[in-house]
């Protein structure tokens, strides 16, 4: 249990010089101008108040309870026992701090795949999440760039990495990839979340006017949503409204896609992930000022939960 | 006895009785914590005798004749039967009930001090032993002030000569004194504690009776508001050299009595009443050598059992010490460098079966680097490379990780060499992983000294980044915590260098 420098350190011969005022002091302070100094923010207010202090504790503080109690039951004659049931040393949680997200965990790797998974690349539009930076940039660009949609020259670049081809339409690029990049034809091109239900889907379609904010990004209702994929609904939480594609509008579009676009998928899209609010969660208005818009500002419910549709509608 | 291979054999249980009796013990421990809370922990010992067993089998029907057998006693004249009849009316008394009868008794106890005062040794013994059972009584209706008669002999008896008698004698009274003030009060008066110090004198090569000795004392001193007068008369007795001389563990008969004194010298610090004295008497130096003869005992391998209930007064004791004056005064007893190995070898062998033991093994080192002069004490930490022994402390909860970083803090706060040598040691990416947890306190204390590192050179700053840092950082600004939210967008404002952008898309 105990590692072998301590044992040697303690277990050394005589002969070694233990005195601890034989060893080479260190030199003390700081450099001139360090930032030290500015623990002060510029109100004059401490931020850092961190002060090296002695503690004394006297006979009755909380910290000696253990102490106490183990040397009364010696003292009573009941600290023998073969299987003595001690408190142990516990291991520290971890805790998701994105606002809302109060999940917690055992590990720190536990806590990193689930920040990566769902609070990392998001998109703060419709609050999905993906895998890369790359993807991101690409999802923001077809999905929620105005000026890009306005114009007549439509281009879906490729997903693949290195891979720099442009395409005029959506199945143009599924094409592509499905035949240079040998992706399999039933790969989530279009980033489709889940949805159980088309119907409603569609419904929320119509509603699409009622967003409730205004991101920086969005784009115009009703005259560009019927060829483009973009909608309004971005600060609308139901994630579903996303998931229409320009097939689902597109008249062209056969509805064997379309149902199979909507096929509720157990395990993760391999794009996107959606995050589901909390219905009484607050949007913390305070930080969109601070941060660019990439930066998560809403909640999850964490990656195994249902993130399909719900069918109550909006977010409350 | 309280030899600890003396209480093996209850371990010897089996089956059904084994969880009752570990059930019986956690209920147990739940009253303890509960009185503590009350500030009413007591405990009282009882002796036993050669010929009994603690819980063996009760004479129930001897309890039920506790009158008439007290009657034989007070009419006997026969001095020879009636230390037989002492006895009998002894083993009556192991039954609780019994104890109220008696005491119901007109002039029970007279007539019991009668005997202690007798010319027969025997019926002294047998005397003493009725009122030593009176005096473990769990009824509250036997409290120390109805045996008040017997004290002013029981402590002339503490400067005589047989060590069985006197033991008893300690007992009974190290069992009175918790009772209440006016009991101690009285005590103090009838001159305990100069007798406590004759005592330990006389009879110091039986350890036995020093343990006793040491009991009665930390018994005395350890109850409430006794830092009045109980506290500064003990100090001024001579006591303290005496206690200090028993501050090496005799492996032949156990770590009884050194534990006991070393409570009493925990009690005597803590109450800081004058601990320079206490530090002028050697104090600090005993304590200090112990502990690091218990260390190597521990980096041996050979951790007996109890040697926590040891470990744990010592300390206590040098903990508090540490306060009683400059450090730099305090050195010359603090000069071993394997003090540091030992306070990091504790929490190490500890952590799983005390936590709290870990914990404050590293109080004590807060002690020892948050002083003015700790500069020596932090060179100390790096030259023999400890701080990667305290690093590894950093996951665990039960208040360690605050008490580490709180240490790690001290050593920061020391200069710009020792935020580099804290670097070196591996430092950064373990407050990365404490950043992310779940109590706030430990984020709070992480984001302190991760200030500090930054501030003291940019390179640690960049090192922070590099170890993909800043995405920790900005995830704490979405806390609904406060402190940690103002600290963490302090640090991001202030102490990272320029080309630092809150642009996610640079890190993956």
């Amino acid at each position: 249990m105990l590692q072998p420098e301590l044992i040697q350190l303690l277990t050394a011969s005589d002969l070694v010089d233990l005195r601890i005022d034989a060893i080479p002091k260190l030199q003390v302070g700081f450099r001139p101008g360090c930032f030290f100094s500015s623990s002060r923010s510029q109100d004059g207010e401490a931020k850092l108040t961190f002060i090296p202090q002695q503690i004394l504790l006297n006979k009755d503080h909380e910290l000696f309870e253990d102490g106490d109690i183990h040397r009364h039951l010696y003292l009573q004659n009941l600290s023998t026992c073969p299987a003595y049931d001690s408190p142990t040393a516990r291991q520290c949680e971890f805790r998701c701090y994105i606002s809302g997200c109060s999940q917690v965990f055992s590990t720190v790797e536990d806590y990193e795949h689930h920040y990566n998974t769902l609070h990392r690349h998001v998109c703060s539009s419709c609050q999905r999440s993906l895998p890369s930076a790359r993807l991101l940039d690409i999802h923001i660009q077809e999905w929620h760039d105005s000026l890009f949609s306005i114009l007549a020259e439509r281009q879906d670049m490729c997903l693949v990495e290195g891979c720099g081809s442009k395409f005029r339409t959506r199945d143009q690029r599924k094409d592509h990839m499905i035949k240079i990049h040998k992706y399999p034809s039933d790969f989530m091109f279009d980033k489709v979340k889940r949805i159980k239900n088309i119907k409603i889907a569609k419904k929320n379609m119509l509603q699409k006017g009622t967003s409730m904010e205004v991101s920086m990004s969005v784009s115009e209702p009703e005259g560009v949503c019927e060829v483009l994929s973009d909608q309004p609904e971005e600060e609308e939480y139901m994630e579903i409204n996303h998931s229409l594609e320009p097939g689902i509008l597109d008249p062209a579009s056969n509805p064997i896609n379309t149902v199979e676009l909507s096929t509720d998928h157990d395990t993760a899209p391999i794009l996107s992930v959606t995050i589901q609010p909390t219905t009484n969660q607050q949007r913390p208005q305070h930080n969109r000022e601070r941060h660019s818009y990439r930066v998560p500002r809403t909640v999850c419910f964490g990656q195994g939960s249902v993130q399909g549709f719900r069918g109550h509608g909006r977010r409350i | 006895m309280w030899r600890l291979n003396a209480v093996r054999h209850k371990a010897g249980r089996q089956g059904s009785d084994l969880e009752e009796f570990k059930f019986k013990r956690r209920e147990h421990e739940k009253e303890l914590r509960r009185a503590r809370k009350d500030s009413q922990l007591v405990s009282k010992r009882l002796l036993l005798n050669d010929d009994e067993e603690e819980d063996g089998t009760m004479d129930t029907l001897a309890s039920d004749r506790v009158v008439e057998l007290f009657n034989i006693v007070r009419h006997g004249r026969d001095l020879v039967k009636k230390e037989a009849d002492l006895r009998a009316l002894r083993k009556a008394l192991r039954s609780p009930s019994a104890h109220l009868i008696l005491i119901k008794q007109p002039n029970s106890i007279a007539i019991l001090v009668t005997n202690l005062c007798g010319p027969n040794p025997q019926c002294r013994l047998e005397a003493a032993r009725c009122l030593h059972e009176l005096s473990h009584s769990p009824h509250s209706e036997v409290d120390s002030l109805r045996l008040r008669q017997a004290t002013p002999y029981l402590i002339t008896f503490l400067s005589g000569q047989s060590p069985k008698f006197t033991e008893l004698c300690l007992y009974t009274l190290g069992n009175m004194c918790p009772d209440s003030e006016n009991v101690r009060d009285m005590l103090l008066a009838q001159g305990i504690i100069p007798a406590l110090n004759n005592c330990i004198q006389i009879h110091r090569t039986n350890l036995a009776v020093v343990e006793a000795v040491g009991f009665t004392l930390s018994q005395l001193i350890s109850a409430n508001y006794v830092t009045g007068t109980i506290i500064p008369a003990v100090l001024a007795s001579g006591l303290i050299p005496r206690l200090l001389s028993v501050l090496t563990p005799d492996s032949q008969f156990g770590l009884g009595p050194v534990i006991e004194c070393a409570w009493c010298l925990h009690y005597l610090a803590c109450s800081n009443v004058d601990n320079g004295a206490l530090v002028a008497q050697g104090t600090l130096l005993h304590c200090t050598s112990l502990l690091v003869t218990l260390g190597v005992a521990v980096a041996k391998g050979s951790i007996e059992e109890g040697i926590e209930l040891l470990i744990w007064p010592l300390l206590r004791c040098v903990g508090n010490l540490l306060l009683s004056g400059p450090l730099g005064a305090l050195q010359p007893q603090l000069n071993d460098s394997r003090l540091l190995a030992a306070l990091c070898a504790f929490p190490q062998a500890f952590l799983q079966t005390h936590p709290a033991l870990a914990r404050e093994s590293i109080w004590v080192l807060n002690n020892l680097t948050a002083a003015a002069d700790s500069s020596v004490f932090c060179s100390a930490l790096f030259y023999l490379n400890l701080v990667p022994a305290l690093i590894q402390l950093l996951p665990f909860s039960h208040g360690i990780n605050i008490m580490v970083l709180r240490v790690l803090g001290n050593i920061a706060h020391q200069g710009r060499e020792y935020c580099l040598h804290l670097a070196q040691a591996g430092l950064l990416p373990a407050l990365c992983a404490t950043l992310k947890m779940a109590d706030t306190e430990v984020v709070t204390f992480s984001l302190e000294v991760l200030g500090q590192l930054m501030a003291s050179d940019p390179q640690l700053a960049e090192e922070f980044v590099r170890q993909s840092g800043l995405p920790v950082l900005e995830a704490i600004q979405y806390s609904n915590q406060e402190t940690i939210r103002l600290r963490a967008t302090h640090l991001l404002e202030h102490h990272l260098p320029p080309h630092c952008t809150v642009d996610t898309s640079a890190s993956q």
